[in-house]
């Protein structure tokens, strides 16, 4: 192995693709384009929901419900939008027609039963027609329901402790005080914080240009950049010299890494920004991505081996990443795929180091659960070069 | 003297066709030797055995006594027959580029731009055809090789930079270097080379210096005439050693017989030339056909 033979053919590299026009903006703008349309059309969190209700209040008690209920607030704005009817039966109508997703029916009494401390009911219907907006206006009015079911709880039994105070001898040996408490909230559910959520959907796009990168450009890069140095019968001049088919394949992969590292820089930079969210790679993640290109690496310069013709190495290329890009998960959320197509996020090697790559850097999961993957994948990535180069090694002895 | 190359029966077939058909050369240190052969004869193929470690089929091949290995490849400074530049590097960036795969000094590049009059800055596919020559003729030269290989280099040059070739070439010999150098182009071959190998059809059919071959064709002088001639009857014994312009060798003061056996045949004479042998007629009596 020569260092300085492959110090020169990682600059010879560097330098020329850098100054091809078409591949720069394949590796670099293409990539950033791409962030900035997915970003731009699907990067956004979700806008905050507004939920429209039409409230039948027959009491004061009733209406101060329906004007705390119009004050509720998600992320500075307001969850629901109510309108007041006279009467069920108006409020129903507007609900039939689509101008509202739910009514609200406070039956009179309610006000009389909230003040004295008895059972009291509404009675709430949906508009069912869209599931999606049938499941958010149920889950807002539960919500909000039952965080004010639990406030009322709270000042009952408040007032029943101060009763039973009074009442109860001092020395009671039952425990009764605590018992209150568990029958006014006998089960609390708390929310705690937790990972995996909470992410801003531009670093699952973020991290699956990535994908793009080590998916399909080191793939051209090496397999192209393999294929024109033989049609220009420079590789046989490099044969000529004392370099040898080793030092000239690790100086291929170290500049396609190179070059591609680059773009990734690029990309996290952009990320930054433009959307003010990116990933920085941990080490793990970092040796993911190297794993991955190792065995994309190997596939693209068995590829153009095998075809020996740069046309047709791109069209393999790409029918071979367009599908993947879908089917493995890079693009799309693998949750959107159907079953069959999951199993190639699983078992297609790209596939599952960006998903691991997603889980570690996005969903920050602990190192250990994805070790094996990683080992896994080098030792594929490995094994795809090393069978690169075998066929590297038997093409170019071939050639005459 | 030590042998700078020494090639033994070498044999190399493409498929079913035999291309060299059993190749026997040696090279003295610092001689310039000229592979002299049409189209196809095989030099390209020797010179890619020698330089690019092609494959072959049987035969031995020596540089400096020692087996081909990327250790003779580092002895060898070799110029293809095509450019082996990169069209998007610059002259120095090519240059060096070439140092570092064979670990030559650096100062070589600047030195060889100076020596040759190239544009450090220029990228190489804005090169002229002469230019790039000179750029692969100095890639070959960095790393300060014993033996200097070039296959055809003087192809598509015009006169003043084949020339300027030419010094190059010469002034590496000066320097007690060995150079190989395949051409079609006779001139070249009488100028530059002290031995001669004439190849033809995977074959070589005569080797030796440019008088050793030119005495091939025989003593004293040739008879030329050109015009529009019917070559029939002419006398007995006469060695025709070119049909059109004829050529014949002038044993025994042929020239009147010729003549009148020309003039009989109603031949139209408009040139009529005594000559010394040239290395062309060496070469169409051994091959049977002209070069170019
Ligand atoms: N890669 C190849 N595959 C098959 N046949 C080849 C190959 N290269 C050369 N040949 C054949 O080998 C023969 C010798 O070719 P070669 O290039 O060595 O001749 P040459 O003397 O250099 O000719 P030229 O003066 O045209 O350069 C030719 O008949 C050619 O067709
Ligand atoms: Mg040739």
């Amino acid at each position: 192995m020569k260092l300085r033979a492959i110090k020169g053919i990682v600059w010879k590299d560097v330098r020329e693709i850098s100054r091809e026009k078409m591949t720069v903006f394949w590796i670099i703008v293409f990539p950033m384009m791409w962030l900035l349309v997915m970003g731009g059309i699907w990067g956004h969190t979700s806008p905050p929901v507004t939920v429209k209700v039409g409230a039948v209040p027959h009491d004061g008690e009733a209406l101060s419900v329906v004007h705390r209920m119009s004050n509720v607030t998600l992320s500075g704005r307001r969850l629901f939008s109510v309108e007041t009817f006279g009467d069920g039966a108006r409020a129903l109508k507007a609900l039939k027609s689509g101008r509202i997703s739910a009514v609200v029916v406070f039956p009179a009494g309610f006000g009389k039963n909230l003040s004295t401390g008895l059972p009291a009911e509404v009675l709430v219907y949906y508009d069912r027609s869209d599931p999606q907006e049938y499941q958010i206006a149920r889950g807002a009015m539960e919500g909000f329901f039952s965080g004010f079911s639990n406030e009322l709880a709270g000042t009952r039994e408040e007032r029943l402790v101060d009763i039973l105070n009074t009442v109860l001898p001092r020395n009671t040996s039952v425990k009764v005080i605590p018992l209150v408490e568990g029958v006014a909230r006998p089960l609390a559910v708390k929310e705690g914080e937790s990972p995996g959520e909470r992410v801003n959907p531009i670093l699952f796009f973020l991290a699956g240009v990535m994908g793009i990168q080590f998916l399909f450009a080191t793939m051209s890069l090496i397999g192209n950049g393999t294929l024109r140095e033989i049609e220009r019968g420079t590789l046989r001049r490099i044969a000529a010299s004392p370099a040898t088919a080793w030092d000239f394949l690790l100086g291929k992969f170290i500049s396609t890494i190179v070059v591609i590292l680059g773009s990734i820089f690029g990309l996290i930079a952009f990320s930054w920004l433009v959307f003010k969210a990116t990933i920085w790679p941990s080490p793990v993640g970092w040796a993911f991505l190297l794993a991955a290109s190792l065995f994309s690496m190997g596939l693209g310069l068995m590829i153009a081996m095998i075809t020996r013709n740069v046309r047709t190495t791109s069209a393999a290329i790409n029918l071979i990443s367009w599908p993947m890009m879908f089917l493995a998960g890079i693009v799309v959320p693998p949750s959107t795929l159907p079953g069959w197509a999951r199993s190639f996020v699983n078992y297609f090697p790209i596939g599952r180091a960006l998903k691991d790559f997603r889980l570690l850097e996005i969903h920050h999961v602990r190192t250990s659960s994805v070790i094996v993957d990683l080992i896994l994948l080098l030792g594929i990535g490995a094994g795809t070069m090393l069978a690169a180069a075998a066929v590297y090694g038997w093409t170019v002895r071939r050639i005459e | 003297m030590m042998k700078a190359l020494i090639v033994r029966d070498l044999r190399k077939t493409y498929g079913k066709t035999e291309v060299l058909r059993g190749i026997d050369l040696e090279v003295e240190e610092g001689e310039v030797f000229a592979l002299l052969g049409p189209n196809g004869a095989g030099k390209t193929t020797l010179i890619r055995i020698l330089a690019e470690g092609l494959s072959y089929d049987t035969g031995e091949v020596l540089i400096f006594g020692m087996p081909l290995s990327k250790e003779t490849a580092r002895l060898m400074g070799y110029v293809p027959q095509e450019s082996i530049a990169y069209g998007a590097l610059t002259v120095e960036e090519n240059l060096r580029f070439y140092a570092d795969l064979y670990d030559a000094p650096a100062d070589g590049v600047g030195e060889l731009i100076g020596r040759f009059e190239l544009p450090p800055k220029k990228k190489a596919r804005e090169l002229s055809g002469g230019q790039l020559k000179k750029l692969s003729l100095a890639i070959a030269l960095l790393h300060e090789p014993k033996i200097l290989i070039l296959d055809e280099p003087s192809n598509g040059l015009d006169v003043p930079a084949r020339r300027e070739l030419w010094e190059i070439i010469e002034s590496f010999r000066r320097g007690g270097k060995t150079v190989i150098i395949a051409t079609h182009y006779m001139e070249e071959a009488e100028r530059l080379a002290d031995d001669v190998a004439v190849m033809n059809g995977g074959r070589v059919v005569a080797v030796g210096t440019v008088d050793d071959l030119k005495r091939l064709v025989g003593e004293g002088s040739i008879i030329h005439i050109e015009g529009r001639l019917r070559a029939e009857n002419l006398p007995d014994g006469v060695d025709v050693i070119g049909e059109n312009p004829l050529r014949v060798r002038d044993v025994r003061r042929e020239l009147p017989g010729i003549i009148e056996a020309l003039v009989r045949a109603e031949s139209e004479i408009r040139l009529v030339r005594i000559e010394e042998p040239t290395l062309e007629d060496v070469f169409v009596k051994l091959t049977g056909r002209g070069l170019e």
